[in-house]
């Protein structure tokens, strides 16, 4: 079977080679991806990380990018105060919806050649794990590169990936790398949204690389459709004394992967990951989760909750390597998942590798049913099975949505999570 | 207002309430005593229809109802409502919002419109000033990290703010030192009416210096023993409960 599509992708690849833009992903640097992933075959329900995906969607799929936008103009959620925007239509900026940023900060698309950039490529991401990535490599048509710059405060930027109606059956490949140099700040907001239900492949890789002592705040929705199969794979560096939050919320997709891979390089680097993911229907939400802690003094902190309604599946595993050279590290994680359908599935797993003497880790992990003590606390008060329900699943969420620290982007995605919990009027009265 | 007739529970197989009998007026206020284990709790469980009680005989009306056909949400709504003994910390549900929503499910039930917000909450900060609560503790979650007394308090609150026709208080003295005592019996006073009926279920005769009951009722296993007025409870404290437990015999 791998094989068929293997050669599928390699065929599509044929096909579209020469209308790739180089200057998003050198063709020599496609080629070997594409060579990487035969060579590694695509991945597969019987490995151990990959366990928890829909994989069997990729046989469904058109891998060939889809390479003209429409023009149809894609509804956008209101802008973030403060925060510039970059909205790319099927992986490709269109620049007519983007707000420009200011000084002190670069935010370019490749798509559009800039020679005058050097960007470092990123290197090709080379684990097991990260193998999808490989496929963004291979058919990437745009790339928002943003590097932080100015000392001068927070930088605030937000890209807003769509998969529109017109790839139906198609895929993007939303591509970012963000460097942030020594001491700098930056506050990225990244969206997945869908115009309309259109089955298609979303593809995403994201390289961020952090110099030391800078901090990034990253904020990452992915609310695409439902019929939408969605893939991500994020990579992260970070150098001395960075330090890295991740506040994921996964309500979209029909399926959803998505891959976070950390290194903690420098000593004292942190990296906080708190991440949401609501399943529905026939949903699957599968996240992992590796930090590598390689530096002395280095900590990760995993936070999870999910919740698995109707016939979804809802995963995460959590892994925490230690490397010989990572003594005093601090390792805290705490997952939990809801299982609120009896037909839903739900998996939760902390996983630690420990090479050295002298961390500290510590993980709990439970899944587990809403409590009834809880629930008839709320209909004795008069409050419909309902709306309990619903209430007692945001509170479940609460542990990561509380971290949202942008008031403005918090009511919103509060408001969106209530909107995923099916018949949410009610939920939003009591918010309102 | 209350009437329960040679009621019959049972609890994972075990018979509770062995053919209780009991009436409350409307306008009085009742203390039900008993020793632990006489089933005071699963009284106020079966009245506020928890899953897991099950009645295998009798009936409980309620204004002329019977109160044991409805679900417990629709109870609630009618005006009944439970302290609990213990009540559970629901982080991440705001006090504010479940007492708002406890409020607006009320309403809807009975053809009113939603409570002005503005109004709602004016009326929550002075109840809660009767109750000596600190008004911080409306933004938290529900009951979250709150001290023993502090929760039965907030029960207190909840149901000053719902003004229901029937309430079980379910040893809501039990953990308070003497000053939220006093609160608290000062708040559930304040309640006392005409068309409202109150059960007080207690281990100990020291809260009915502070509420005087019209009527005290004994419970032991499973059955009123005995019922008396407000000096009933007085010879209880002198006496236990032992003289009365062959009674249930
Ligand atoms: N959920 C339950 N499962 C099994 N037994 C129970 C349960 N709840 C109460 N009981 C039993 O029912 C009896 C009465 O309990 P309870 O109503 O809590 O008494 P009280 O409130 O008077 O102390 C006790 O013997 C207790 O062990
Ligand atoms: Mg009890």
């Amino acid at each position: 079977m791998s094989t068929a599509l293997l050669a599928r992708v390699k065929d599509e690849y044929g096909s579209v080679r020469d209308t790739l833009p180089p200057s998003v992903v050198a063709t020599e640097r496609r080629r070997s991806a594409l060579e990487m992933l035969c060579a590694q075959g695509l991945p597969a329900t019987r490995e151990e990380n990959w366990r928890y995906t829909n994989l069997r969607v990729l046989e469904r799929v058109r891998f060939a990018p889809t390479l003209t936008p429409t023009g149809a103009k894609p509804e956008l959620p209101a802008p973030l105060e403060g925060f510039s925007r970059y909205v790319f239509v099927d992986g490709v900026l269109c620049s007519s919806h983007s707000i420009a940023a200011e000084a002190g900060i670069s935010v370019r698309s490749l798509r559009a050649g800039a020679a005058e950039v050097r960007l470092e490529s990123p290197p090709i991401p080379a684990l097991p794990e990260t193998r999808l990535a490989l496929l963004n490599e291979a058919f990437a048509t745009d790339a928002a590169a943003i590097r932080v710059q100015s000392l001068a405060g927070m930088q605030r930027v937000e890209l807003v990936f769509i998969a529109s109606t017109a790839a139906e059956m198609g895929a993007s490949y939303p591509r970012v790398q963000v460097t942030l140099e020594p001491g700098t700040r930056l506050a990225l907001v990244e969206r997945h949204l869908s115009t309309g239900d259109a089955a298609n492949l979303v593809n995403c890789a994201v390289h961020v690389d952090l110099a030391e002592g800078s901090r990034l705040t990253h904020y990452r929705l992915q609310q695409t459709g439902l019929r939408t199969a969605w893939f991500d794979t994020l990579e992260a560096t970070l150098a001395k004394d960075a330090r890295y939050e991740i506040l994921a919320v996964s309500t979209g997709g029909l399926t959803a992967r998505s891959t976070v891979h950390v290194r903690l390089a420098g000593s004292g680097a942190e990296v906080a990951l708190s991440a949401a993911a609501l399943g529905d229907r026939l949903q699957s939400q599968d996240t992992f989760a590796l930090t590598e802690h390689l530096a002395p003094r280095t900590r990760t902190e995993q936070t999870f909750r999910g919740i698995a309604s109707a016939r979804a599946r809802v995963a995460f595993n959590g892994k925490v390597v230690v490397r010989e050279t990572a003594r005093g590290t601090d390792s805290r994680q705490s997952l939990r998942d809801l299982l609120a359908g009896p037909e839903a599935e739900i998996d939760v797993r902390p996983q630690l590798e420990i090479h050295t003497d002298e961390v500290r880790c510590a993980h709990g992990a439970t899944a587990g049913m809403l409590d009834e003590t809880m629930l008839f606390y709320l209909l004795s008060r008069g409050l419909s099975p309902e709306v309990a329900q619903r209430l007692l699943k945001w509170a479940f969420l609460e542990d990561v949505v509380s971290r949202i620290e942008l008031p403005d982007l918090r009511r919103r995605i509060e408001v969106e999570i209530a909107g995923q919990m099916s018949e949410a009027a009610s939920l939003k009265e009591l918010l309102g | 207002m209350l009437k329960i007739e040679n009621l019959h529970v049972t609890v994972e197989g075990k018979e509770i309430l062995k053919g209780l009998t009991l009436e409350i007026p409307a306008g009085e206020v009742h203390a039900v005593m008993g020793p632990n284990g006489s089933g005071k709790s699963t009284l106020a469980h079966v009245l506020s229809g928890r899953p897991g009680y099950e009645v295998t005989g009798g009936s409980v009306t309620f204004q002329g109802r019977d109160l044991l056909s409805l679900a417990p949400e629709e109870r609630a709504r009618e005006g009944v409502f439970l302290g609990f003994q213990y009540p559970v910390e629901i982080p991440g549900v705001n006090n504010v919002y479940l007492l708002k929503a406890a409020v607006n499910a009320a309403r809807k039930h009975r053809g009113l419109p939603e409570v002005d917000a503005f109004e709602f909450l004016t009326m929550v900060r002075e109840k809660m000033r009767l109750m000596r609560m600190d008004e911080s503790m409306l933004s938290r979650g529900v009951n979250e990290g709150f001290s023993g007394g502090e929760k039965k308090r907030n029960e207190i609150l909840q149901m000053l703010v719902l003004e229901p026709r029937l309430a079980v208080l379910d040893e809501t003295d039990s953990g308070l030192d003497i000053d939220a005592l006093k609160v608290v019996a000062h708040g559930v006073n304040t309640l006392r009416a005409a068309d409202r009926s109150l059960v007080l279920v207690t281990h100990y005769q020291r809260l009915l210096d502070y509420i005087i009951p019209d009527r005290v009722h004994v419970l032991v296993q499973g059955r009123i023993v005995r019922s008396g007025d407000k000096t009933l409870a007085l010879e209880l404290e002198r006496r236990g409960y032992d003289w009365l437990t062959g009674e249930a015999a």
